[in-house]
């Protein structure tokens, strides 16, 4: 969904992976710091709410800084950029000691007994992602955002001030991806390296591709089937993967609009 | 991102509640070792050595006349893989857990069987910190503080010259960089001077910066902490550019898979070892024989280490069924799984292809017998064998 911003405004960027991941070390070394510990104390639960508040606002600086500069590239040199600042970023944190070097970070306390709970922490934010997503498709700026997707001079010569706009869907997608870092380092119990790479940025990619990246619908459902499917595929044992891959090549070759797209060509 | 939240969505659909439920027969064990992925080479040993252990154990009668079967999971590479595939075998009512391959996955995954209660035995988790993630996590593989040392006194036993050391690691990979730690700690505890210090990616292919610092530091022993492929590579560069002297590798380096990427050049690499398939032990020897017979190729570390957790597993569960005097399918799940950690935890002692081993209270392996095996190349340059040093 994170990926989905920036593509509003027609920017393919692959630095969501890099937030990510920021977003997890800051959730992950809040979580676990021994000199944090009174405040851990202090707060309860209420920890988990401040850790994606200081992960929201590192993503959106660092978005930000980021942003500026890497904005004014178009197309396929924007997704260099962002795949250079995801690789940028997993250096720095291989070597920072407080980010626990290759072995990462664990024992992150968890909020809740059960896994199953998190649904408290992802279903709201999923919901409030869509709200806000359905509001700004509808508002001034998300019509501006799709006037550089659909012609960026155009947009241009109506008055569009074509770069904020830019940074701003991008520092927006920054955000999201942020939180999301947040709240999963307590799911998978460690965070590491491993986490931000640039297989992972691809994958990300992938969801939106296959499902659509025109719609909001298309990233929510491309991620669903491609992280469900090798799941349910399980039984198939070995073969599973193959199966996975078969799948995804047909997709890509009989849905080049995606699955969201699809459902928009019934439609129409 | 929203593949987090979805991972959880499908455990909704799949989460049964384990309650009150007996053992099913056969005894159920579970094995999440990675058979996809970057490290599916290494899962793949772990499957084989796994396998001939059930067919071992079950031939023996299994557990006094239950017969066992293995439950395999993929764990893939990553940590949410790991974390899955050990979710599928709670819910599988495993009484217990090998696995996952990977000491990162190890602390995403154990924290759930954790607090699910059942009783994991890690076959190659070897980093810091492992059994003391919970009461129930313990592992057979011993921690490399242990192993890494021994191949460097025996580098000084061969030559005693030995005043210069250069340590080479892969900086993103965290078995190595854990491994490297280890070994610089025993170089100043040798009195041995480390004269460079280098960095290296495990996707690297290039080594000329790093070979040139090793030889203008006049090493007289190069230290190497990295994975089969990358290891490989720079083993062949230092040679390829003049350097003479001893070599000693870490754990990754104990791979067969090294072999075609060195050739000939591989000759000579001192490795520590866990495990050996020349030690004369009888389970040893049986395990050789069968594990050739059905792979056509001798067993590595990682399947005798995979072996050994599952016949932990089993000597476990007679345990469980000698001190209680009940069945194990008589058994509650939840209880079984109790005993099962009660007993792997115990102290007992096993005779397995590693040699003597037993858990400590926490988990943690105790294990007697190590090797030393220096590379012995064959003229074709692309296979060899791990001989053991005299």
């Amino acid at each position: 969904m994170s990926l989905y911003f920036p593509l509003m405004t027609g920017q393919l960027s692959l630095a969501s992976i890099g937030f990510y991941s920021l977003g997890g070390y800051v959730a992950a070394i809040m979580g676990t710091h021994p000199e944090l510990a009174p405040l851990r104390e202090a707060l309860g639960f209420f920890m988990y709410p401040l850790e994606w508040l200081v992960a929201l606002a590192a993503s959106m600086l660092l978005g930000l800084a980021l942003g500026y500069p890497a904005l004014r590239l178009r197309g396929i040199y924007l997704a260099l950029a962002t795949i250079a600042f995801v690789q940028i970023l997993g250096v720095v944190v291989l070597n920072l000691p407080i980010a626990g070097g290759a072995i990462g970070i664990f024992g992150i306390p968890q909020p809740f007994e059960d896994r199953l709970a998190y649904v408290w922490f992802f279903g709201p934010l999923l919901a409030l992602t869509v709200f806000f997503l359905w509001r700004l498709e509808r508002s001034g700026t998300g019509r501006l955002f799709f006037s550089i997707r659909e012609d960026e001079l155009a947009a241009r010569a109506m008055g569009v001030n074509v770069t904020g706009r830019k940074v701003q869907a991008f520092v927006l997608g920054c955000a999201l991806a942020g939180v999301v870092g947040a709240m999963s380092a307590p799911l998978l119990n460690t965070w590491n390296a491993r986490q931000g790479t640039f297989d992972a940025a691809v994958a990300c990619l992938a969801y939106v591709l296959i499902g659509g990246a025109r719609s909001k619908w298309g990233a929510l459902l491309g991620a669903a089937l491609l992280v469900s499917l090798p799941e349910v595929l399980r039984p198939l044992k070995d073969s599973r993967m193959i199966l996975n891959g078969l799948v995804l090549v047909l997709a890509c070759v009989y849905m080049p609009q995606g699955i969201a797209g699809l459902f928009a060509r019934r439609k129409s | 991102m929203t593949r987090v939240f979805l991972s959880l969505a499908l455990i909704v659909t799949l989460a049964v509640p384990a309650m009150a439920e007996p053992v099913a027969k056969p005894i159920p064990i579970g094995v999440a070792v990675a058979t996809t992925s970057n490290i599916a080479l290494f899962g793949e040993e772990q499957v084989n050595g796994a396998k001939i252990a059930e067919a071992y154990f079950n031939a023996q009668g299994g557990v006094n006349g239950t017969p066992i079967k293995l439950v395999f999971q993929d764990t893939a590479g990553d940590e949410a893989g790991a974390v899955n595939a050990f979710q599928s075998l709670i819910t599988a009512k495993v009484v217990g857990i090998v696995g996952p391959t990977l000491s990162q996955q190890a602390f995403a995954a154990d924290p759930l069987a954790e607090r699910a209660k059942v009783p994991v035995v890690g076959p190659s988790n070897t980093a810091k910190g492992i059994p003391q993630i919970g009461e129930y996590i313990g592992r057979i593989s011993a921690p490399m503080t242990v192993v890494a040392p021994i191949s460097l006194k025996k580098a000084l036993a061969i030559n005693p010259k030995i005043k210069n050391v250069a340590v080479l690691y892969a900086q993103n990979d965290a078995f190595s960089t854990s491994e490297t730690g280890v070994f610089q700690e025993a170089i100043k505890a040798l009195n041995l001077k480390t004269v460079a210090l280098q960095k290296f990616q495990t996707t690297d292919t290039d080594f000329t910066t790093l070979v040139t610092a090793v030889l203008g530091a006049r090493a007289d022993l190069v230290v190497i902490s990295g994975l089969a492929a990358d290891s490989g590579n720079l083993v062949k560069q230092l040679r390829q550019f003049g350097y003479k002297g001893l070599i000693v590798g870490g754990n990754g380096l104990n791979s067969p898979n090294m072999f075609p990427v060195c050739g000939s050049l591989c000759e000579g690499i001192l490795v520590a070892q866990a495990y050996s398939p020349m030690a004369e032990t009888p389970v040893n020897k049986d395990f050789v024989k069968k594990f050739t017979e059905a792979y056509k190729k001798a067993p590595a570390q990682f399947s005798a280490q995979a072996f050994t957790a599952v016949q932990a597993m089993v000597e476990a569960l007679r345990k469980v069924e000698k001190d209680s005097k009940k069945k194990i399918t008589a058994m509650e799940l939840a209880q079984a799984r109790q005993a099962v950690n009660k007993a792997l935890l115990s102290g007992m002692v096993i005779h397995t292809p590693l040699g003597e081993i037993s858990l400590d209270r926490e988990g943690e392996v105790l294990q007697k017998q190590f090797y030393v095996s220096t590379i012995k190349m064959n003229p074709d340059k692309k296979t060899g064998a791990f001989v053991l040093a005299k």
